[in-house]
C-alpha cells in the first residue's frame, strides 16, 4: 500500500498527505460471571487531506483501491474550495519522515478467542469464590492496534503498528453507606501475551485491589478546600496531561490559552522538567509509540518546561507558522476518517530524587492521592481529575483511606508549590484523550508532593 | 452498490450458513460533511463516506459480535468467522438471542444531501459576526456539519427496519479574552433537521457568548458554604447523566444501583419529571430501533418526582425477566412555570452552574468537580463570575432537593432540558 500511497501523493502536485489507517479493537466484558461483550471491532480506510490556498481539504473512503485513492485526492481537492479562508499561509516546513515501525509480536503463539474467555471465567471464579462479600465483579478488556501507511508530497512515507491491552477490574461492596467501588487498570503496551499470561500476578493486583476497596468502604471523605498532597507516580502522568500539556497545545494557545504569554517565564518550581516525548518516551517505556506524525513530520521530543521555565508550545505544521516554531511531530489522527490534529505523545514529569517516605513525613494534615480516574484541562490552565484511591496523612504518617474526590489547581500556580519530585517514573496503562477525536496517549511522572483543591463532604 | 437492508440481510444469511443458530446484523451507511471554521489557524472541509457493518452471531446460547467497515465478500466472511470464533469460546446465557414479533419500519427523516456552499457561507458570515458582535470572545473551530445516514437492520427471524436520517449539527468551544485575561473555556451544540442559516442565533450561544465575556471577571465565593446550584439547559447532563446510568438495567443487574428498591417511590418533588422520547419530533438525533431491532419506545422515567420505571435495554429486559423499556435514550425534563430570573430571586446563596468539571460520579452518586463558566448568587441577585470554585456532594440527594424547574427550555436536538434548581451542594472556594 505505502507506494501506491507515495507515488500518487508525489503525482498530486499540491500538499497532500495520503493515509491509509486501520483500527483493530477486540473487547471483551464480564460482569458476574455473565460476558456482556465479545467482540471485534475492524475499522479501515483511505485518507487525503490537500493544504490549498490557506486552508485544508480532507477526504476518507472506507476503500483502498486505486480509483478510491482518486476519488479522496479529487474530493479533498474540491473541499479545499469549499473551506472558508482568513488569512492564506503557507505550512512550516518539515523533514520527512521515514521508516517502518511494527510494534506486533511476529511469534506464532497468539492467545486465541477461546484462551481469552476461559481467563475471564478463571478470573471471575476466582474472584467470587474468594470475595463473596462483593455486591459486583466487573472485568473489561480491550486490545488496541493501530496501523498506518503515511505517504506525503514532501517525501515522507513511513508504516506503523502499535499495539495496547487495557485490562479492568472493578469491584464493589455494600458499606454502612451504600455502595463503595474501585477499579484498578492493567496492560499497557504491547499484546494481550505480554500482560495477561501470569493469572497468579493478576490475582495478587486482584487482592490487592480488593484490600484497598475493603479500606475504601471504611474511609473517610476528604475535607474540602487547598490541601498538602502527595500524588502518586501512578496519578501524576495525568496531572503532566490535564494541567500542562493541553495548556501548551498550540491551536488551544491561539485560542487563548494562559500559556500563550508566558514562554520564557518560570512557570514552576525548578524541581519541575515537563516533556512530551517521541518513540516510547524517555525510558522507553510508555503505554505507547509513535515515530513520524500523520503530516509525515518526524517525532522529536520536547521539552515543554525546563527546570522551571516555560520553554515551547507542542504544534502541527500550521501553527508552528503561525507562531514561529519547528513542528516536532504532534499532529496525530485517531481513525482513518480522521484529520490530524494536535496532540500529545508520551508527556511526562522528569523524575527527581525526593523519596516517597520524605514527600509523605513532611506533610501534617493532608492526603496522598494513588489512584486517578478522568481530567478535563482549561485554556485559564485550571485543570480537575477525580481521584478514586488514597489515604489521609496526619502528622506526616498515612492514616485513613479515602473515599472519592476530585483535585482541581491552575496548572502554573500548583507547579509552583511542588516541593518533592520522586526517583520513580511510572507511566499509565491506559491513557486516552478526547480533542474531538479520542487518541491513545502515554501519561507518566514520578510521586510529587504540592499544593492543590480537594473536593469533599464538609 | 446495494442498500444498507439488503447488506444486512446478507450478513445474517452468511453467518447463518457458516454456522450460527441465529444472527442480526445493522448496515449503516453513512455520508458526511463538515466545516471546521477558524480565523487563528487554517480553517478545514471534510468529507467523509463510510459503511460499516455490526454483526452479531449466536451459537447454543453463546453470543459474539465483530464489526467492519466496507462490504468486500472477503471482508464480510472475515468478520463472519470472527464473531462466530467469539459466540464459541463464550459463555452460554438464555438472555442471548434475537428480537421478534416487531412490525417492520421504514422511516426517513431530513434532508438527503447538504447544501455545502451555503454551509460555507453560513460559516463565513457566522465568523465574521462573531468578530463583529463578540470581538472579545476566541474560539478553537466551530463546526457545522451534515450527516446523512441510512441504515438497514436485519435478523434471522426475518425482522427488517430500515431508517435514513439527514442531520444537520453545529458545535462551538469558545471562551473570552481581553487584556492578557482569557476565561474557561465553554461549549455548546446542537443536532436539527434543516439547515441553519444564522448559527450565531442558534441554540443557547448567545446566551453563552454574553455570560463568557461577563466571566472576564471573576471573583471567589465569599466562603465555604452548603447552598443552592441553578444548573443550566447546557448543565443539566451533570445530573441527568450519572442518574440514567444508575436507573439503567445494567446497573440493576450490577446491584449497585441506588434507586434499585426504590420503583413506586418518590425519588424527586413533583415539579420534576424525566421523559425518555427517542422518537420526539424535534429529535433529529433521535432513533426508531434500537441495536437488537427493537422499536424504540417514549417511557416516563420519573413522572411528577415518582420513579415510574427504569431504563431496561433489551438483553437486561430477558436478563432480569422484566419487560423491555429503554433502547434509546433522548432525555426530555419538562419546563415548569417559573422563570428564571423568578427563580434566581428566590435564592439565599448558590451557585448558577453553566459547565461541570468533575470526576465520574461513583456508584453512590457521590460527586465532585470545578463550576465552570458559572456565576455566585446572593439575596437572589447573580453578584459575579465565580472564579475556581469545588462543588461537591451526591446527586441522589440533589435530585431529592430539587426545588424549581424553568419555564424556559433548550431544545438540543437529542435532549430538552429547563433550568434545574436545587439545593444541598457544598460549595468551597479556592483560596
Amino acid at each position: 500500500m505505502l507506494p501506491q500511497l507515495a507515488a500518487k501523493a508525489q503525482a498530486s502536485g499540491v500538499e497532500t498527505a495520503l493515509r491509509w489507517h486501520a483500527n483493530e479493537t477486540v473487547s471483551m466484558t464480564m460482569r458476574q460471571g455473565v460476558l456482556l461483550a465479545n467482540q471485534r471491532a475492524r475499522s479501515s480506510g483511505i485518507s487525503a487531506r490537500v493544504f490549498r490556498n490557506g486552508a485544508f481539504g480532507f477526504a476518507a473512503l472506507p476503500d483502498d483501491s486505486a480509483d478510491a485513492l482518486d476519488r479522496a485526492l479529487r474530493r479533498a481537492a474540491e473541499n479545499a474550495e469549499l473551506a472558508p479562508r482568513a488569512g492564506a499561509q503557507p505550512l512550516a516546513p518539515a523533514a520527512p519522515g521515514r521508516g517502518l515501525f511494527d510494534y506486533r509480536r511476529t511469534d506464532a503463539r497468539k492467545f486465541t478467542a477461546a484462551e481469552r474467555v476461559e481467563l475471564f471465567r478463571t478470573l471471575d471464579a476466582a474472584i467470587a469464590a474468594k470475595y463473596p462479600d462483593l455486591v459486583t465483579r466487573d472485568l473489561n478488556l480491550t486490545l488496541f492496534c493501530s496501523e498506518k501507511a503515511l505517504a506525503t508530497s514532501g517525501g515522507a512515507e513511513t508504516f506503523s503498528a502499535v499495539p495496547r491491552v487495557i485490562f479492568h477490574v472493578s469491584l464493589a461492596l455494600e458499606a454502612k453507606d451504600g455502595i463503595v467501588d474501585l477499579y484498578d487498570a492493567m496492560g499497557g503496551f504491547g499484546e494481550i501475551e505480554d500482560h495477561l499470561a501470569d493469572v497468579d500476578s493478576l490475582l495478587a493486583r486482584i487482592d490487592a485491589l480488593y484490600d484497598d476497596l475493603r479500606r475504601k468502604a471504611e474511609g473517610a471523605f476528604c475535607e474540602a478546600g487547598p490541601q498538602d498532597v502527595v500524588l502518586d507516580s501512578n496519578v501524576a502522568g495525568i496531572l503532566a496531561h490535564e494541567a500542562v500539556g493541553h495548556t501548551c497545545e498550540a491551536d488551544l494557545v491561539l485560542a487563548g490559552s494562559i500559556a500563550g504569554d508566558r514562554l520564557g517565564q518560570r512557570v514552576a518550581s525548578e524541581k519541575i522538567t515537563l516533556g512530551d516525548f517521541g518513540g516510547r518516551g524517555p525510558d522507553g517505556r510508555s503505554s505507547f509509540a509513535i515515530h513520524v506524525d500523520d503530516e509525515g513530520t518526524p517525532c522529536a521530543d520536547t521539552l515543554l518546561i525546563e527546570k522551571g521555565v516555560l520553554k515551547t508550545f507542542m504544534h502541527n505544521r500550521d501553527t508552528a507558522q503561525r507562531l514561529g516554531a519547528a513542528p516536532a511531530g504532534n499532529a496525530r489522527a485517531f481513525a482513518f476518517s480522521d484529520e490530524p490534529l494536535i496532540r500529545m505523545r508520551n508527556t511526562c514529569i522528569l523524575p527527581g530524587d525526593d523519596p516517597l517516605d520524605d514527600m509523605i513525613g513532611a506533610i501534617e494534615h493532608g492526603y496522598y492521592f494513588r489512584r486517578a480516574t478522568n481530567g478535563q484541562a482549561d485554556l485559564t490552565g485550571e485543570f480537575m481529575f477525580g481521584v478514586n484511591c488514597g489515604r489521609e496523612i496526619r502528622n506526616g504518617k498515612l492514616g485513613r483511606a479515602l473515599r472519592d474526590t476530585t483535585i482541581s489547581g491552575v496548572a502554573f500556580d500548583m507547579l509552583k508549590s511542588v516541593t518533592h519530585v520522586g526517583p520513580t517514573l511510572s507511566w499509565s496503562p491506559s491513557g486516552w484523550c478526547g480533542k474531538k477525536q479520542p487518541i491513545t496517549v502515554g501519561m507518566g511522572g514520578p510521586a510529587i508532593k504540592c499544593r492543590v483543591h480537594v473536593g469533599g463532604r464538609s | 452498490m446495494s442498500a444498507p437492508q439488503d447488506l444486512a440481510a446478507e450478513a445474517v444469511a452468511r453467518a447463518k450458513k457458516a454456522g450460527a443458530d441465529e444472527a442480526q446484523a445493522a448496515a449503516a451507511r453513512t455520508s458526511y460533511f463538515e466545516i471546521d471554521y477558524s480565523s487563528r489557524r487554517a480553517s478545514l472541509a471534510r468529507s467523509v463516506d463510510s459503511l460499516r457493518i455490526d454483526l452479531t452471531v449466536f451459537r447454543a446460547g453463546k453470543r459474539g459480535s465483530a464489526s467492519l467497515t466496507g462490504a468486500r465478500g472477503a471482508d464480510l466472511d472475515e468478520a463472519v468467522a470472527a464473531a462466530l470464533a467469539a459466540a464459541e469460546a463464550g459463555v452460554p446465557d438464555p438472555a442471548n438471542g434475537v428480537a421478534e414479533g416487531f412490525d417492520s419500519l421504514a422511516t426517513d427523516y431530513g434532508p438527503e444531501r447538504p447544501d455545502r456552499a451555503a454551509m460555507s457561507a453560513a460559516m463565513t458570515e457566522f465568523g465574521a459576526a462573531l468578530a463583529e458582535q463578540h470581538p472579545k470572545i476566541v474560539t478553537d473551530g466551530a463546526l457545522y456539519a451534515f450527516t446523512d445516514a441510512e441504515t438497514g437492520f436485519a435478523n434471522s427471524r426475518g425482522l427488517r427496519h430500515v431508517t435514513r436520517r439527514g442531520v444537520h449539527s453545529f458545535g462551538l468551544m469558545f471562551a473570552a479574552r481581553d487584556a492578557g485575561r482569557t476565561t474557561s473555556f465553554n461549549h455548546t451544540g446542537w443536532q436539527r433537521f434543516e439547515p441553519c442559516a444564522d448559527l450565531l442565533a442558534s441554540g443557547s450561544l448567545r446566551r453563552l457568548l454574553d455570560e463568557a465575556a461577563l466571566s472576564l471577571d471573576t471573583k471567589p465565593a465569599p466562603q465555604k458554604f452548603v447552598g443552592d446550584l441553578i444548573l443550566t439547559p447546557d448543565a443539566a447532563d451533570t445530573l441527568i447523566g450519572p442518574l440514567a446510568g444508575a436507573l439503567s438495567g445494567h446497573a440493576l443487574f450490577a446491584g449497585t444501583s441506588p434507586f434499585k428498591d426504590k420503583r413506586g417511590a418518590l425519588v424527586a418533588p413533583p415539579c420534576f419529571s424525566l421523559l425518555n422520547r427517542p422518537r420526539g419530533a424535534t429529535f433529529a438525533g433521535g432513533a426508531d430501533f434500537d441495536s437488537y431491532g427493537a422499536p424504540t419506545q417514549d417511557l416516563d422515567v420519573i413522572r411528577g418526582g415518582v420513579l415510574n420505571e427504569f431504563l431496561v435495554d433489551f438483553f437486561m429486559a430477558r436478563k432480569l425477566e422484566r419487560p423491555q423499556t429503554a433502547g434509546a435514550q433522548n432525555f426530555v425534563v419538562p419546563g415548569g412555570d417559573k422563570a428564571l430570573s423568578d427563580i434566581v430571586a428566590g435564592v439565599k446563596r448558590g451557585v448558577l452552574l453553566a459547565r461541570f468539571s468533575g470526576g465520574i460520579p461513583n456508584s453512590a452518586l457521590d460527586f465532585a468537580g470545578v463550576a465552570k463558566n458559572s456565576f455566585y448568587i446572593e439575596d437572589g441577585e447573580i453578584r459575579g463570575a465565580l472564579s475556581e470554585t469545588m462543588v461537591s456532594g451526591n446527586l441522589q440527594e440533589l435530585l431529592r432537593q430539587i426545588y424549581a424547574v424553568s419555564r424556559e427550555t433548550v431544545d438540543f436536538g437529542s435532549c430538552r432540558y429547563p433550568y434545574i434548581a436545587t439545593s444541598g451542594a457544598l460549595i468551597s472556594p479556592a483560596p
